[in-house]
């Protein structure tokens, strides 16, 4: 007890020896007790004892002083409310101090005090910043404002931020224009770049550009962009760099192939990207998963440079491992040589990890270039005389692969690898081993007694190995079927008597039969002819690569993700698809591989400009020109860039940008950007009305009488691809309720509750609380009488509940359910006519152009428009999660007095033709 | 856009944290990242790491970072921004700091930490790079650097290279080059100085024939200077100084590289005529120029290896034979061995030299080598062989796996692999009854990888 009251005691006398000096009269003495009070909080030490005599130490005219006060504020104001309070006023007379340096100081930190109650204080001050003669001040304030948002954002409308805001953008100091990141539109962007000299902008204003995408796709103003971003390419910046590289390659997908200056923009893409891969090994990975990318899209760019990417000593080995994976890429007939050598003196380093890659990467080489497979192989022989274990192991899992490439090529070196087959510990190289062997067994003569060793251990080898074992031990008796009929029995009890794993039993049982009952089909399915192995397994989609290209110099170009897999809830996150060929450049391809959005030029006439326009906010994939410039939509499209939240950064990375590429006259470019701010705070909500489809009122589901006083309702939605259930629990009955938890019953597409049912605290008596319960589309199916039936059972601490509701179907339309058009009408011809039904929808006063845009929000597809007769026919598609298409012809009469809106669906699963119909009619009614 | 930035300690202790948004679950997330780099397998990269599972707070955080002077420098951002930027941002933040606090390391850091935050209040403002330019950033910063020693001219005698990270790092930075380039106010007229250094890399990669792989040189201009801002300087590279395949100058071979790019604020108008760069550059440290260069080096390597392995004995016999004009420094050659070597017996040259075992790897140690000369180690050492007959053993004339290759490292004072000079460095500026300021030009060329396969 004494030794408690001791350390007490000590540690007060610290805290009241600081607090001595704090109060001390002497600056100097003073100064230094803030220094230590805070050196002893970035070390974590609780100095908020202190509060109350460091903020006394603010009424001073020493600014260094003021400054550490300012700091320490900032970091305690969050956990001693009150005591903010006592500073306000110190705030708000600092805001009129005469020097700037400590006017901005002053909204600076008031900012940072993420505190409710000083926010009201805050206003005044800083407005008057916002309007202050000094561009430092107004900066700070400009940033402040950000800051206010994120704490209220309802204030910041109420008070007018946002128009001051908007005046600030004509600020005639770059820097409050920097700050001001609106300014940073793609018209000032391209002349800003020429004069732009501070580092930070240098970074971000190129990052805009790769963004801005031309609408224009005549050729002169690409090559002139592509001129003048591509000096940014010798930039010291490695980002400025990057994103010249990104704008570069986006560009390129527009020029055609056999133009001159396509050529001239490959050579000059090389010098800059090898030499990022001098400078620190930090940047050089980050360049290499990005050079990775580049490699895959365009290997012409870098196809002479491969001596680069040869691994030094002294990489660190994440360095090395990218290096290597981007030599097999580049490895083609010309330089298949020198990579194989290169290749085998990294499979004798040291480091483990990376010689199983490099010996892994030969047996890439052989698959991906043919003339080298021999020498190649001969390769992996020499490593495998190495005896090393674990080169030997990796050696022989690639052989299998070579042999699956090349049947029938290389078996002579079976006999090398069955000398190796004790040395085997690895489930990959054991199985890979039994594979070959069950495979070639007719050319081994002791096939049999090689598989028999192994199964001697069945039960301890890991699935894949049984499974391999299995499978190896059937082909032996298929081709050797008197000498091994006690093996493959052997084998078959193993694996259906004493095995639990259900795959391995079941292939047992499978085997079993088909070889008692029938041993002939037994043959033609255990060694039916496989299919070669692809050239290269790991190559990303291209879908996928044409997004990533996208994303060039982004987190998401190193995870090789696109940005919708890592950043939280999607904010700002729109997809991006590389801008289409022009028909010039690709006449070779077929029209059904050409991207979503056809060639222009024959599309406009067919389809509605303003469900294209919906269609590029929605997935963005840069369809049609859209004659004009388009003032409007461009303003919508501004509301999408998350400007203050997602910052910078997100500008660079997140959003398509779309204006004329011409720069536009400065009156003309006030109008979006305007509009834009305006909505540029409001933006969760905006995105959400966008980007979501119709959404029923919420209707009871379980009355409270039926539910011992809990009633629930609710109703589905389905925004940005993911469908729920909004849930609203009322407590109708005396007691509290928990434990909630919710279950579904098997239904048609299988929805289940993608999480649990979390009610964070008891539900009181009165109470109620909204709940938004994801759903995924993954549970398991059974077909329900109304198709879209789902039984519902919810528990909570009382008992478990019943009911079931009917859910809207087009919660189930997917976003990419938009048919190409040939498509579309082949499979129109395709579905037999019985297969169609026919609706009508009745006092439906909407034009084409109207309903068009009405249901592309929920995921209907308008794929072609026609005009007959009067009539407008709009043809559309739509997917729903498991795969079914529905095809529907919609007929508007725009002249009908009983604006009656004709529907005929054809889809092979006809059965769902009624309740598409009936979203059909709740979408286009509401 | 960041979220947090903090300096942890190469031990994982926190020196620096400062959070921007208020977003974040607090300072254990530089605990966390600690956990998550020291966690990591082998074979994936801590460069960038992203937190998924575990506690909702910390979901989706992205960590990137940079490791400079022992330090670990992170910052972590929750959108999908470019690392580029943020790598870029962070050395920028180093150099700062180094400019501010006179050189980064551990207990700069913490003695300054009041200078620190108030510099990264000024930098960042809510995650948003406000400025980087330490010229800038000189109108508010208010604290003085804590500067441990003070400093003397003395030193100087020893002048290291501030700049580069020379293998062995075994040219400590003289305390001339590593004193803040913005403190006291008071005793200006001491540090009219400027250091100017040339500093290549050379990277070489010979075959176990002696053909010669690759070769490339990666070569900076960087520049310190204590002068007052804006005072010009102009700085003349040799004439003979080309760039591309193509262009020739001057009547002899020429001084030829493949790129070259500079520091944005150098004036290039006497570049083209007079191989002259023009600029005023603000204080602290600059690159003013980069270039590289490679596969065909004018001037013949600067060193030639013989190796020679016998295995029937399991001995060696290497020559190293340096090229007549420089004399190197710390020349240090490691040569990785066989697992379960033991025992080294060893025949030198020269007295000076050290051979020893050390990871599993042969080093041998000269500490200065004169240009021209010839030198030998013969080195002997037992291999415990794959237990087998021994005729086996015979028949295998590869030698066994995990010797070689191996990689030399050296510095080559006063050198330009690629023949470049700086002329001349003069200022236009006059200190006001003050002597003249100092220059020091140098010029050093070292080994980044130079590897030798046997």
């Amino acid at each position: 007890m004494t030794d408690s009251k001791y350390f007490t005691t000590t540690k007060k006398g610290e805290i009241f020896e600081l607090k001595a000096e704090l109060n001390s009269d002497k600056k100097e003495k003073k100064k230094e007790a803030v220094k230590k009070v805070i050196a002893s909080m970035t070390v974590g030490k609780d100095v908020s004892a202190l509060f109350p005599d460091v903020v006394n130490c603010m009424q001073t005219d020493n600014l260094e002083l003021k400054k550490l006060v300012y700091l320490y504020l900032m970091n305690y104001a969050k956990s001693q409310p009150d005591m903010a309070i006592m500073a306000v006023n110190t705030f708000v007379k600092d805001c009129e101090d005469p020097n700037p340096l400590i006017r901005a100081l002053a909204v600076r930190t008031m900012g940072c005090i993420r505190v409710d109650k000083i926010t009201e204080y805050l206003c005044e001050p800083l407005r008057k910043c916002l309007k202050d003669e000094d561009p430092y001040v107004r900066k700070t304030a400009a940033v402040c404002v950000a800051k206010l948002h994120d704490i209220n954002a309802q204030l910041v409308e109420d008070q007018g931020f946002l128009d001051t805001l908007k005046d600030l953008i004509s600020d005639s100091n770059p820097m409050v224009t920097l700050s001001e990141i609106a300014s940073l539109t793609a018209g000032t962007c391209l002349t800003a770049l020429n004069e732009c000299t501070d580092g930070g902008g240098q970074i971000f204003i190129p990052g805009l550009l790769a963004n801005y995408t031309p609408q224009d796709d005549r050729e002169g103003p690409e090559v002139s962009i592509c001129e003048r971003v591509t000096p940014r390419l010798s930039h010291a910046n490695s980002a400025v760099v990057l994103s010249a590289v990104k704008v570069l390659m986006k560009f390129m997908e527009m020029l055609s192939k056999d133009l001159d200056y396509y050529g001239t923009l490959l050579k000059k893409l090389a010098p800059p990207l090898v030499t990022l891969l001098s400078a620190e090994p930090e940047l050089q990975y980050v360049a290499l998963r990005n050079i990775n990318l580049i490699v895959q899209k365009r290997p012409e760019i870098l196809k002479h440079e491969m001596k680069v990417f040869f691994v030094k000593y002294n990489d660190p080995i994440y360095v090395k491992l990218e290096k290597l994976d981007i030599m097999i890429r580049l490895a083609s007939q010309a330089n298949i040589a020198q990579v194989l050598a290169e290749l085998k003196e990294y499979a004798t380093e040291v480091d483990v990890d990376f010689v199983r890659k490099a010996v892994r990467a030969i047996g890439r080489c052989a698959i991906k270039v043919e003339q080298s497979a021999e020498r190649c192989v001969s390769t992996l022989l020499d490593l495998i005389q190495t005896k090393v274990n674990y080169v030997v192991q990796e050696a022989i899992v690639v052989i299998k692969d070579i042999f699956r490439k090349y049947p029938n090529k290389y078996e002579s070196v079976i006999a090398t690898l069955c000398e190796n087959l004790d040395s085997l510990d690895e489930p990959e190289a054991r199985a890979a081993m039994i594979w070959i062997v069950g495979e070639y067994a007719e050319r081994i003569d002791n096939a049999d007694e090689l598989l028999e060793s192994f199964l001697e251990g069945f039960h301890d080898e890991s699935t894949q190995v049984q499974l391999q074992l299995l499978t190896g031990i059937v082909k032996l008796f298929l081709k050797k079927p008197t000498e091994t009929q006690e093996l493959v029995q052997q084998v078959l009890s193993l694996a259906t008597q004493d095995s639990d794993n259900p795959d391995l039993r079941d292939r047992g049982y499978i085997y079993w039969r088909l070889l008692s009952t029938d041993p002939v089909a037994a043959k033609e399915v255990v060694l039916a002819e496989k299919p070669l192995i692809s050239e290269e397994t790991d190559l990303i989609e291209p879908t996928l690569l044409d997004e990533l290209i996208c994303y060039i110099g982004t987190l998401a170009s190193v995870y090789h993700k696109p940005p919708s897999a890592f950043v939280e809830g999607g904010r700002g996150v729109v997809h991006k698809s590389l801008p289409p060929r022009t028909a010039s450049s690709e006449s070779a391809e077929s029209p059904e591989t050409a991207p979503a959005g056809a060639p222009p030029g024959e599309q406009p006439d067919v389809i509605p400009a303003q469900g294209d326009l919906l269609g590029d906010l929605l997935n963005l994939d840069l369809g049609p020109p859209v004659s004009g410039p388009p003032l409007t939509t461009s303003s919508v499209q501004m509301g999408a860039v998350d400007l203050l939240g997602g910052g910078l950064d997100s500008l660079i990375g997140g959003t398509n940008f779309v204006a004329p590429p011409t720069a536009a006259v400065p009156a003309s470019l006030g109008a979006p950007i305007g509009s834009g701010l305006s909505d540029l705070f409001d933006l969760t909500s905006g995105v959400g009305t966008l980007s979501g489809s119709y959404v029923a009122p919420k209707a009871v589901w379980l009355p409270a009488m039926k539910a011992k006083g809990l009633e629930i309702s609710g109703t589905f939605t389905r925004q940005v691809g993911s469908i729920s259930m909004d849930l609203q629990l009322t407590n109708k009955a005396l007691q509290v309720m928990t434990d909630f938890a919710i279950q579904f019953n098997r239904n048609s597409f299988g929805l289940a509750p993608a999480a649990p049912l979390q009610v964070h605290a008891p539900l009181s008596p009165n109470q109620t609380v909204e709940i938004s319960l994801p759903l995924s589309t993954v549970g398991s199916v059974m077909k329900m009488e109304p198709l879209n039936n789902l039984q519902v059972a919810v528990k909570n601490n009382i008992d478990v509940f019943y009911f079931s509701t009917l859910y809207p179907l087009h919660i189930l339309f997917v976003e990419d359910g938009k048919m190409d058009r040939q498509m579309f009408l082949a499979t129109w011809k395709d579905i037999p006519n019985e297969n169609e039904a026919q609706f009508q929808i009745r006092d439906c006063p909407l034009n084409a152009e109207a309903a068009s845009s009405k249901l592309q929000s929920s995921n209907i597809f308008t794929v072609a428009k026609r005009n007959v007769e009067g009539q407008d026919m709009l043809y559309q598609s739509l997917k729903l999660t498991n795969g079914i298409w529905v095809l529907a012809e919609l007929r508007v009469q725009p002249g009908n007095p009983s604006c009656t809106v004709r529907l005929s669906l054809k889809c092979r699963a006809p059965e769902v033709s009624q309740h598409v119909y009936q979203a059909y009619e709740t979408i286009l009614k509401n | 856009m960041i979220s947090q930035f903090f300096i942890l300690s190469s031990k994982g202790d926190p020196l620096i944290y400062k959070d921007f948004r208020g977003d974040s679950g607090g300072r254990d997330v530089a605990e966390l990242f600690y956990r998550k780099l020291t966690g990591l397998p082998g074979d994936e990269s801590p460069v960038v790491m992203v937190t998924t599972g575990g506690r909702r707070h910390h979901d989706g955080r992205h960590f990137i970072h940079i490791r400079h002077s022992g330090l670990y420098l992170v910052v972590t951002t929750s959108e999908n921004v470019s690392p580029f930027s943020l790598l870029e941002l962070l050395s920028r933040l180093a150099t700062l700091l180094g400019d501010y606090c006179g050189s980064l390391g551990e207990g700069t850091i913490s003695r300054n930490v009041a200078l620190v935050y108030e510099l990264l209040d000024e930098v960042l403002d809510y995650g948003y790079v406000q400025t980087t330019s330490t010229e800038m950033l000189r109108n508010f910063i208010q604290t003085e650097a804590v500067v441990s020693k003070p400093f003397s001219l003395f030193d100087l005698s020893s002048v290291g290279l501030f700049g580069a990270e020379t293998q062995q790092s075994k040219v400590a930075p003289s305390s001339a080059a590593s004193r803040p380039v913005l403190s006291s106010r008071s005793d200006q007229s001491q540090k009219n100085e400027v250091f100017l250094d040339v500093v290549e890399r050379l990277s070489v990669l010979i075959a176990s024939n002696g053909s010669l792989l690759k070769v490339d040189v990666q070569g900076e201009i960087r520049l310190k200077s204590f002068l007052p801002s804006g005072s010009e300087m102009r700085i003349g590279l040799t004439e003979e100084f080309c760039v591309g395949k193509s262009e020739l100058r001057g009547y002899g071979p020429g001084i030829r590289v493949d790129e070259v790019s500079f520091h944005s604020s150098v004036n290039l108008d006497e570049f083209e005529s007079h191989r002259i760069l023009r600029l005023q550059p603000p204080q602290g440290e600059l690159t003013v120029m980069r270039y590289q260069l490679s596969d065909d080096l004018p001037s013949p390597l600067p060193f030639r290896l013989f190796p020679s392995v016998q295995w029937d004995r399991g001995s060696g016999r290497t020559t190293l034979e340096p090229k007549p004009r420089p004399v190197s420094l710390n020349v240090r050659l490691h040569l990785p061995l066989p697992r379960g070597v033991v025992s080294l017996s060893q025949e030198l040259s020269s007295p000076e030299q050290k051979a020893e075992l050390a990871e599993g790897a042969l080093r041998w140690d000269l500490p200065r080598v004169q240009g021209g000369s010839q030198l030998s180690g013969l080195f002997q050492m037992d291999v415990p062989g794959p237990p087998g007959p021994p005729s086996h053993g015979l028949s295998t004339s590869a030698p066994p796996l995990g010797l070689g290759p191996a990689s030399l490292s050296f510095e080559l004072p006063r050198h330009t692999c690629s023949g470049l000079q700086v002329r001349f460095l003069r200022l236009a500026f006059r200190p006001c009854g003050n002597a003249n300021p100092h220059k020091w030009v140098r010029h050093l060329s070292h080994s980044d990888a130079y590897v030798i396969r046997i």
